[in-house]
């Protein structure tokens, strides 16, 4: 499966002639590339994932998709998987037929389609379930179906509209490592939308967290949790300390802050309530007047702190953020 | 283990009807009185050769079934055909506008205007049906607005027949059974998640192919009961056909309607209506079959 690179210039997108859901975006995904689009809801997100899928078209900008513009290319032509939020199966066909819609669609022989329906239910570990209605399957299973129906044409770029949305935690945390397994295994590109920040750390190659339109930072995981370059990517992804306001904000995460003995520290105050996370607890400290918040992972030697005990703070100028506002 | 005992109590309080049940015997009653009743009472009239209760004379006879059965004036089968064929046609045709028009309205945006569709829709339900049909009569009949107009343009020499024919009463019977179609295919086709066309066209297919191969079969249901609600009202239509279609058209609502007021045989006419029944039944049943087969190979059934 041949992977496409994604290139969105300058792509503005207005609804109503007033709401501006996609301001002047610009942005490069490499092929092959696991690439998230991370906001809160209306930050446009979805919007410029409809964009590349071809539903929406875009008021100024282009799309390139493999070094072509895509702008005015009508969604039928495109040779893209998209998977939807609520899976969008068809519920009037059963799983094979579901998978072999796009196949179907390109005129397929019908051996050829049986081959390969099997061979993408086999990917998503689904054989057997051939002959079953999607409403006949648990959220999981449909989940897979969409998958399988949008890998099936073998397209260049999948597209993926929050898919694990609307599956427990659990079974969301088994389906992101197998999302992420299956893009490795076909090398296809994947643009991901979601509103969740620990998702998109744990499965992206790159992000791009976005607000009010625009992209605020694109980045690696690691970049985009340890570097934040401004106070709306610092605050979204995780929790932060913002040590001082104004025009040039420091942040700092929580588990950069050790809690150590008053004498000597940093700065010295008590443990205003202390949050059991399991693997770490999560203290809110209060000195010299602000409440801090800091995270200590379990060693499994030091004894927990409860609230009212008179801690010190301590930490490493490197790992304070300067934020551009 | 101490609360085993719980488990048949609840189901048996389960199996007592609802109190809420008690709330369709306004609905039950009305349907008793004013359908199984008459329809009982038309249907035993049919056999005796007179009124039993006025005449005590009047005996059991199957004389009105072979009447129409052996239709010695010609009129009583191509009364039935007519009555088919105007109810087929309307069917049809209503169906065809009325589609596009609910696909339309389920599909729009904007609160106002699908509000302001939906008032245009039911207008004509809301006036009389005796005007409605005066208002078609204006503008089809021969120095109605249509002739007059061609007449005065020389597009035409004579008038064109309009009404006073079978072409005149499938026009005032679509415009009164349109709204019903689009009542129906509304809530049907608002209920399919655009998402599917969107996910069909994203698999290669294009806007009419994607419309063809989801939403369609999908609206099977909603074209089903359509159909048979504007067939079962067009086939049943009484003051239409009469105004609009002249000496030219007989259905069998206007069959019954001499034999009941003009003939005076009251026994014949009930005959007419268990017959048109029968035959209603028949071909619902039969499109039923078909279209039910049809979604069930789409997996609907």
């Amino acid at each position: 499966m041949t992977s496409a690179s994604i290139k969105l210039a300058s792509v503005t997108k207005t609804f109503d002639g007033k709401v501006v859901a996609v301001d002047d975006v610009t942005l490069e995904i490499g092929a092959g590339e696991f690439f998230s689009l991370l906001g809160p809801s209306g930050c446009g997100k979805t919007t410029s994932l409809r964009m590349i899928a071809g539903f929406e078209h875009p008021d100024a900008g282009r799309i390139h998709v493999g070094g072509r513009d895509i702008t005015d290319l009508p969604v039928h032509h495109r040779d893209m998987g998209m998977v939807f939020q609520s899976y969008a199966l068809f519920p009037h066909r059963t799983v094979a037929e579901n998978v072999a819609f796009g196949l179907r669609m390109r005129a397929v022989s019908k051996p050829e389609i049986e081959r390969r329906v099997a061979a993408a239910l086999a990917q998503v570990a689904l054989t057997g379930f051939e002959g079953r209605r999607p409403s006949q399957l648990s959220g999981g299973q449909q989940q897979r179906v969409a998958l399988a129906r949008a890998i099936v044409i073998e397209p260049r770029v999948l597209l993926c509209d929050e898919p694990l949305g609307a599956l427990d935690r659990k079974l969301r945390q088994q389906m992101q490592f197998e999302l992420k397994e299956l893009q490795r295994r076909l090398g296809v590109t994947l643009v991901f939308v979601t509103h969740d920040q620990e998702e998109a750390l744990a499965m992206s190659d790159r992000i791009a967290v976005m607000s009010g339109g625009r992209v605020e930072q694109v980045g690696t995981p690691t970049e985009i949790y340890e570097r934040p370059r401004t106070r709306f990517v610092a605050d979204f992804i995780g929790e932060i300390n913002l040590l001082d306001e104004g025009a040039r904000p420091r942040a700092l995460r929580p588990e950069k802050i050790r809690l150590v003995p008053p004498a000597g520290a940093r700065l010295a105050g008590t443990v205003e309530t202390a949050n059991f996370l399991g693997g770490a607890t999560l203290y809110r400290v209060n000195a010299g007047g602000r409440t801090y918040l800091a995270r200590e992972a379990h060693s499994g030697e030091r004894s927990p702190r409860a609230a009212g005990d008179a801690v010190g703070l301590a930490w490493n100028d490197a790992d304070v953020v300067s934020l551009e506002s | 283990m101490l609360r085993h005992d719980s488990a048949p109590m609840s189901s048996a309080a389960s199996r007592r009807p609802s109190p809420i049940a008690w709330l369709i015997a306004p609905a039950l009653l009305l349907f008793v009185l004013f359908f199984i009743l008459p329809f009982a009472v038309m249907a035993v009239m049919s056999f005796f050769s007179g009124n039993p209760i006025s005449n005590p004379n009047a005996v059991l006879t199957t004389r009105h079934y072979q009447r129409f059965i052996e239709d010695s004036a010609g009129i009583f089968h191509d009364a039935l055909w007519e009555t088919l064929r105007i109810g087929l046609i309307t069917t049809v045709v209503s169906l065809l506008i009325g589609y596009p028009l609910a696909h339309w309205m389920a599909r729009m945006q904007s609160r106002l205007g699908h509000a302001l569709a939906l008032m245009a829709v039911i207008a004509p339900l809301l006036t009389g049906i005796v005007v409605r049909t005066f208002a078609w009569m204006t503008i089809l009949q021969d120095k109605g607005v249509i002739n007059t107009l061609l007449i005065s343009w020389g597009v035409i020499s004579k008038p064109l027949p309009l009404m006073y024919n079978e072409f005149g009463t499938i026009v005032a019977l679509v415009h009164i059974y349109v709204p019903f179609m689009v009542l129906t295919l509304i809530g049907v086709i608002g209920r399919i998640d655009e998402r599917l066309e969107q996910a069909a066209r994203s698999l290669g297919a294009g806007r009419l192919r994607a419309f063809a191969e989801v939403t369609l079969p999908l609206s099977l249901p909603g074209i089903l009961a359509g159909s048979l609600l504007v067939f079962a009202l067009s086939i049943s239509a009484y003051v239409t056909p009469s105004l609009m279609g002249g000496t030219d058209v007989l259905t069998l609502p206007m069959l019954i309607a001499q034999q009941l007021g003009t003939s005076f045989n009251p026994s014949f006419a009930g005959a007419l209506g268990v017959i048109l029944l029968a035959v209603c039944l028949v071909i619902v049943i039969a499109y039923n079959a078909i279209l039910a087969r049809l979604s069930g190979e789409q997996g609907l059934a």
